[in-house]
This record gives structure tokens, sequence and C-alpha cells, in this order.
């Protein structure tokens, strides 16, 4: 197992869970201090002030050009954030194609759909695999194959992953004379489908 | 949890962004025509009634709480946004295999229901562990739970798994027919 064929089994989720979390302290640091404040667990001299004090609110008066200046960086900054999140949450996971010579004379490049197509239909040609999907994932710098198989019941895992490896993924380096070899993550999902009965 | 995760960086994103370009706008409307109300907001912010406003009014508290809450949700979600993935062993340095519990479960499932004297039986799995809960009208549990534990544990051994998970059986048994 590497480093990056693990990290190609799924979607990272490691900025979101950062951006959670970093939201999430924020919200909880300011919902944990209000009730403390507010419900007098520093004396009800603190519960009784203003949320928002007169020096400041002083100020914002004296200064008001100032303070709506900064409300409108803020605001703009605030806008920027806000649809870097969304649009991060809405983005597709990149399909990456495969660049084998990136030279401008002779380039050659796989496209996914093809290379996905047929890994896919050469895995489902593996006794025991009802049905396989295949993507690639990553960037065209630092491409890698993500393979989910569906077994049918009593499959031999084991005859199923030699095939796999010697076989179907053999081939593929083969095909594209791969200097280095596509990180490859594969899921296996056990014993899905029941057996077709011949008669 | 992974999805509802991506959901909640969506909506926190839609608010922020609206948020700031609510604050935005009304603030360039303020610096350009100081003496009329507000654009869109429908109420103003007058600093003098600002200083009215204590922490301990209802209204500071409850929104302390719902902010609160949020923060528990949202750390909930990126905590519990992770795979529980079953590693196996890889055939080869560049690749990475993994199954399901839930998979993991089902194939113990389907063999344990097959076995003589199982009624029914429920099985959850993890990485760790895989917990059969068998039920049997006409065995005991003396005569059915070291045959499930043999069963079940020859079958996790021949599973290529990185690590074997604990296997424990626990059979509900007939009652003594008298």
């Amino acid at each position: 197992m590497s480093r990056r064929s693990a990290a190609a089994m799924v979607r990272s989720a490691r900025t979101d869970r950062m951006v959670a979390t970093v939201m999430a302290l924020i919200a909880l640091t300011g919902g944990v201090t209000g009730l403390l404040v507010g419900t007098g667990v520093f004396g009800t001299a603190a519960a009784e002030r203003p949320l928002v004090g007169p020096i400041v609110v002083g100020w914002v008066a004296a200064h008001r050009q100032g303070a709506l200046g900064i409300a409108i960086v803020a605001g703009l900054l605030l806008v920027w954030l806000g649809l870097w999140l969304v649009l991060r949450s809405v983005r597709p996971e990149r399909i990456p194609d495969l660049v084998l010579d990136p030279s401008p004379a002779a380039g050659l490049t796989v496209t996914a759909a093809a290379l996905s197509d047929a890994v896919r239909t050469d895995a489902e040609t593996v006794p025991g695999v009802a049905r396989a999907r295949v993507r690639l994932v990553g960037d065209a710098a630092d491409p890698a194959m993500r393979i989910t198989l569906w077994l049918q019941q009593g499959a031999d895992l084991r005859a199923v992953w030699d095939e796999l490896d010697a076989g179907v993924l053999g081939r593929v380096r083969e095909a594209l004379a791969a200097a280095t070899v596509i990180p490859t993550a594969v899921r296996i999902k056990l014993d899905t489908a029941s057996r077709q009965r011949v008669v | 949890m992974r999805v509802l995760l991506r959901l909640h960086v969506l909506w926190t994103g839609l608010i922020v962004a609206t948020t700031g370009a609510l604050l935005a706008v009304e603030a360039c409307w303020a610096l350009a025509r100081p003496e009329s109300g507000t654009l869109l907001v429908p109420w103003r912010v007058r600093p003098d009634r600002l200083t009215g406003i204590s922490w301990s009014q209802p209204l500071v508290l409850v929104c302390a709480a719902a902010l609160g809450t949020v923060g528990i949700l949202l750390l909930v979600s990126a905590g519990l946004a992770r795979r529980h993935d079953v590693p196996m062993t890889a055939p080869a340095e560049e690749i990475t295999v993994v199954t399901s519990p839930h998979s993991l479960a089902r194939l113990v499932g389907h063999l344990v229901r097959a076995q003589d004297g199982v009624k029914s039986a429920s099985v959850t799995a993890n990485a760790r562990r895989v917990r059969v809960r068998a039920s049997s009208t006409w065995q005991s549990d003396d005569q059915l739970r070291p045959v499930l534990l043999h069963t079940v544990n020859h079958l996790v051994r021949d599973l290529p798994l990185i690590r074997q998970p604990r296997v424990e059986v626990v059979v509900k048994a007939a009652k003594d027919r008298r």
C-alpha cells in the first residue's frame, strides 16, 4: 500500500473537515462565551454590560466613514470566502486524462473515459466479478485509478485479486508502456450478487 | 456523513457570502446616501440602541445557545466524516485494497445463516471486530456457539485482511424443552 494509492480511495475531505472544524470552534467559542457571560458566571456586572461597548459605539460614530470603509472591506472578504467555500463544495471531482508524452511535437494523451472503459470491461471478465467501476482521479501530473469491484457470492477473492494485479492492471501497464506505475485504489464489495444459474 | 459535511460547508459558505454581500452593499449605501434608510436589509442598526442590549438579555442568550449548537453539530460532523474501511493486503506496492464493514458483515451473515440450527443472525463488523448475534430454535448456546466461532474465524482468516478482527458470537438459544 502506498500513500498515493491510499489517497486515491476517496475524494479527500480534509479541507472540508478543516473548514468545518474552524467554523465549529468559532461558533462554539462565541456561543459558550455568550452563555457564560449572559448567565452571570463571570458576575452580574459582566452580564449587565452592553453587548457592544460605548467606547466602540463612540469610535464608530466619530469615524463613520472609516468604519463604513472597514465594513465594506470585511464584507468583500466574507463574500470571497463564502464563494470559495460554495464553489469547493459543488465542484465535481477532477477526472484527469493520462498524458503519456507531453512533447508538443508528438504528444500522446489517453482520455480518462477511454482508459476507464477499457479497464472496466477487462475487470468484468475476471471470474467472480459481477460488476466493476473505474475512474481516474487526481490531476494530470499525479493521476491515480480508483476501481470498485462487486464480487459474486462465493467468489474466490484471492483468485480475483491475483487476476486483477497480474492480468487487468498488468495489461494496463503493458498497454501504456508506463514508466511509472499508476497508483490504484481498489474497493471490493464482497458477496453482492448471486451466481447466475445456467439452465 | 462526508456528504453531510460537504452540505454543512456549502450552507456555511452561502451564509458567509450572503452576510458579506449585505454588509458590503449596506455600507456602500450608507456611505453614498447617509441620510436615507437601508437599501436591502429591513432594519437599521442605530449605534445608540446597541449600547442598550446587554449580555443577559434573552435574545442574546438564545443566539449564543444557537451558535453553540451549530458549533457542536459542525464539530461532530467533522469528527464522524471518516471512512471506516477494512484494509486488505495489497498484491503490489502501488495498490491499496479495502472492503467495507457492511460487505464483511454481509459475507459473514450469509455464512452464519447457512449453518445448521441457525434460525436468524445479525452481524456487525469493522476492522477490529466481527460480532455475530444468532438465534436457534433447537440448539443450545453450548452447542452452536463453538461451531459458529470456528466457522467465522475460519472465514475471516481466509480473507486477505491486514488485521484479523476479533470474532465474537452470541447465541440466543432455544428454550429448554421438557
